[in-house]
């Protein structure tokens, strides 16, 4: 299915970053096609686009603080967990998506 | 060009939107403890009144994080999260270098442009993660420290310097030449370096015992906020609902006589809103001057009636500054949309 993503730590410098590098990677062993927004100190990296948004089937969110922007996901489903589960067990939030 | 500009706009309407609170906080708190206090001659009295004051102080700290916030969210409109700090250091220097809104909203876009250049510079992955915690913060950060305090500070001290020993000279020449500057001026930047050389102007001639240069700038000071909001009123289409509310908020900030009520509609649409106050004010200060209107307290607007010469004249060159300035902003607006409308028909 097709995934959009948000990741976005405190600092934003490593751990937002390797979150989003995780997302990916993962996403793709499960086959599913995902692209990763980072809301890092660098601002919004790699921005969703409206279009991304609207074809989605779902978002995650894997954060630790307040998602910037929030509106524009008004209408899809989001999952939101703790950024340290995408760093640790990106496993289980994709075999939870199964279901 | 044309989308360089429409994007300046959003970036500076991002800034307004979030100052706008800061405006409305800031002037009517002020506006409501002058007009509870005393009115004297050197400006409302605030001695016996322990409480006015406290208002006055928050609302003054309002006012004061206005700049910072028009700057640094003009800044992050532009540049994101790393665009904050410049912005807010630039809007802040802006306040202390007397540059007022429009050394902001200058501060704001130019923070925002250069920590976007800083964004595209190419460094390796290892330096990476320090470019946005370390890096683009000190880099861009000196530099809009050195732009505002060094390249616009010193020559706006000494333009204000200059164009009050110019004024000095003229006071001696014809009166209504003189008033029609001062209300443009009062009306230019409201509250900014040219607002305020001109209003000390009027406040240091009070002292020289000539009150009809404070009477003209009396009136000046209150037609910007009365006009926009007037304007608000009579041609509701115009205007977005955050700009209504901003409309009345205006009206009571000019009854008061604080002129930053209209800065909200001059940041959003200045090509058409500054000069539409400057025409209205500049009236309103010549009207005054002529029916040798005096004001005896460094302050202006409706509230300073009571220490008024001429009262009846100084109502009129306030109605008449509003009413013009109402119905310039509404022409210059709906002709603005005309020709916006015909040309999306064309394409």
């Amino acid at each position: 299915m097709k995934i959009v993503a948000v990741t976005a730590c405190p600092t934003g410098i490593a751990h937002t970053y390797m979150a989003a590098a995780r997302l990916e990677k993962i996403a793709k062993n499960f086959g599913h096609e995902i692209k990763v927004e980072t809301q890092g100190a660098m601002g919004i990296e790699n921005r969703l686009t409206e279009n991304d948004i609207r074809q989605a089937h779902i978002a995650i969110f894997a954060v630790d603080i307040e998602v910037e922007e929030r509106e524009r996901f008004n209408g899809v489903k989001v999952i939101q967990v703790p950024l340290q589960e995408a760093l640790k067990n990106p496993e289980n939030i994709f075999s939870k998506l199964q279901h | 060009m044309i989308e360089l500009l429409k994007s300046l706009r959003q970036h500076l309407l991002t800034g307004v939107s979030f100052a706008i609170p800061f405006i409305a906080c800031g002037g009517i708190l002020i506006a409501a403890a002058i007009a509870f206090a005393p009115m004297t001659p050197t400006g409302p009295d605030f001695t016996q009144a322990p409480r006015l004051r406290l208002v006055l102080d928050i609302g003054t700290a309002a006012l004061t994080l206005m700049l910072p916030v028009l700057a640094g969210y003009i800044s992050y409109s532009v540049a994101g999260k790393p665009g904050l700090l410049p912005g807010f250091l630039g809007g802040y220097l802006s306040g202390q270098v007397k540059a007022g809104f429009l050394g902001a909203m200058l501060a704001g876009l130019v923070a925002g442009y250069v920590v976007q250049g800083l964004k595209k510079v190419p460094v390796s992955k290892y330096l990476r993660p320090i470019m946005p915690i370390l890096v683009i913060p000190i880099v861009s950060g000196a530099f809009i420290g050195v732009l505002m305090i060094k390249v616009l500070g010193v020559p706006i001290a000494l333009l204000m310097q200059n164009v009050s020993r110019g004024l000095v000279s003229m006071s001696t020449g014809n009166n209504i030449v003189l008033a029609l500057i001062l209300g443009a001026m009062i009306a230019f930047d409201m509250g900014g370096p040219v607002n305020k050389t001109a209003f000390f102007f009027g406040a240091a001639m009070i002292r020289e015992g000539n009150y009809q240069i404070m009477g003209a700038c009396a009136a000046a000071i209150c037609t910007p906020p009365l006009g926009m909001g007037l304007a608000t009123l009579i041609r509701k289409r115009l205007w977005s609902n955050e700009e209504r509310e901003a409309g009345l908020a205006a009206i009571a900030m000019g009854l008061i006589g604080i002129t930053e009520g209209a800065i909200p509609f001059a940041a959003s649409d200045p090509i058409r809103v500054i000069p539409s106050i400057v025409i209205g004010s500049a009236v309103a200060s010549a009207i005054a001057m002529a029916a040798q209107v005096g004001d005896h307290a460094p302050h202006g607007g409706p509230i300073v009636l009571p220490v008024v010469d001429h009262r009846v004249a100084y109502v009129l060159a306030i109605l008449a500054g509003t009413v013009l300035t109402a119905s310039l902003v509404v022409l210059l607006k709906t002709r603005n949309n005309k020709v916006a409308a015909r040309k999306t028909e064309a394409a």
